[in-house]
């Protein structure tokens, strides 16, 4: 019979409920605004939505690479390979990086309109996933993911200083990206977050997503 | 700012047609539709077709051919979920 307490029950316990509340506003978010998006067709609410659809699924994944990762070193199992450890990694690296690009383009793209937007930042989420895919580690998923968060912040900044103000929501939004980024590092080979460090970072980005949340409900009745 | 605002004054645009057809009793030819609107002949098309396209508005044919314009019930919705669709666009800035 396996030795259940040695599961590390309390990581298990907060890395479940931490994407349970996540997914679950993440994916309220999603739905939230399907009806504003229905009436208008506005490009700015597409962008929006999807950001959260996409989160929602990377700390779906993300959550899974965490039980694998748990299950095999609590049971010394060798855990299949590609199945279990390869295919979260690249689903998640896919997802999470369509979430950021997704909500930079809806902060920019008043200003700075892409052609064909979607099928250019799939291509990137694509390389990038395709990246993790051959290097196996997570590592150089939170290094892309690093860089578009300072391309995101230095395009934002550059488009508030000509309007001279830092919106709150801009700020959720990095807090919100930097959030998850920290996250990735729980799946690095060396755990460079400590798990009581990890759990506060989780708790914040809670409240992050959770403000969020309460902004959308308010204009969503 | 200025393509913030030609963006917003899109949905404020729809709005404005919607609401004349709404206080039209809900129906419209679209002739005196355009001169209400205050918009140039191809503005008044482009927005036209939008509405059609998005199921804001359908035409109706009467027994005599002439043709009218009503709002769908998206359209009405459009018009009672207005100043929530402004608001949620203004705070997260999208």
């Amino acid at each position: 019979m396996p030795p259940y307490h040695l599961i590390e029950p309390a990581r298990l316990l907060v890395e479940l409920s931490y994407t349970l509340i996540v997914v679950f506003l993440c994916f309220r978010i999603f739905y939230k605004t399907k009806e504003i998006y229905d009436l208008t067709k506005y490009e700015g609410v597409k962008y929006f939505r999807i950001t959260f659809l996409f989160f929602g699924l990377a700390f779906l994944f993300r959550f899974l690479s965490v039980f694998v990762m748990l299950v095999g070193m609590t049971f010394d199992l060798d855990i299949s390979m590609y199945l279990f450890r390869i295919f979260p990694l690249v689903f998640n690296g896919y997802f999470s990086t369509m979430a950021i690009l997704s909500l930079t383009y809806s902060m920019i793209w008043k200003e700075h309109q892409v052609k064909n937007i979607l099928i250019v930042s799939n291509a990137i989420a694509i390389i990038i996933s395709g990246i993790a895919f051959f290097s196996r580690s997570y590592i150089l998923i939170i290094g892309a993911q690093a860089v578009l968060l300072i391309f995101t912040i230095t395009i934002a900044v550059y488009i508030y200083s000509i309007s001279k103000r830092i919106s709150q929501t801009f700020i959720l939004y990095v807090l919100f990206i930097l959030f998850w980024i920290v996250n990735l590092f729980t799946l690095g080979p060396q755990r460079f977050v400590p798990f009581v460090i990890q759990t506060i970072f989780q708790i914040i980005s809670i409240a992050v997503i959770g403000i969020i949340y309460l902004k959308v409900s308010k204009w969503t009745k | 700012m200025d393509k913030i605002k030609r963006k917003r004054d899109r949905l404020e645009m729809i709005f404005d047609i919607l609401n004349i057809i709404r206080n039209n009793q809900n129906s419209i030819k679209p002739t005196p539709l355009l001169r209400q609107s205050n918009l140039s002949s191809q503005s008044f098309t482009e927005y036209l077709n939008e509405l059609l396209e998005k199921d804001l508005i359908k035409e109706i044919t009467d027994e005599n051919e002439r043709k009218f314009l009503t709002l769908t019930d998206k359209g009405f919705k459009y018009l009672d979920k207005y100043k929530l669709i402004l608001g949620f666009i203004e705070e997260f800035e999208l």
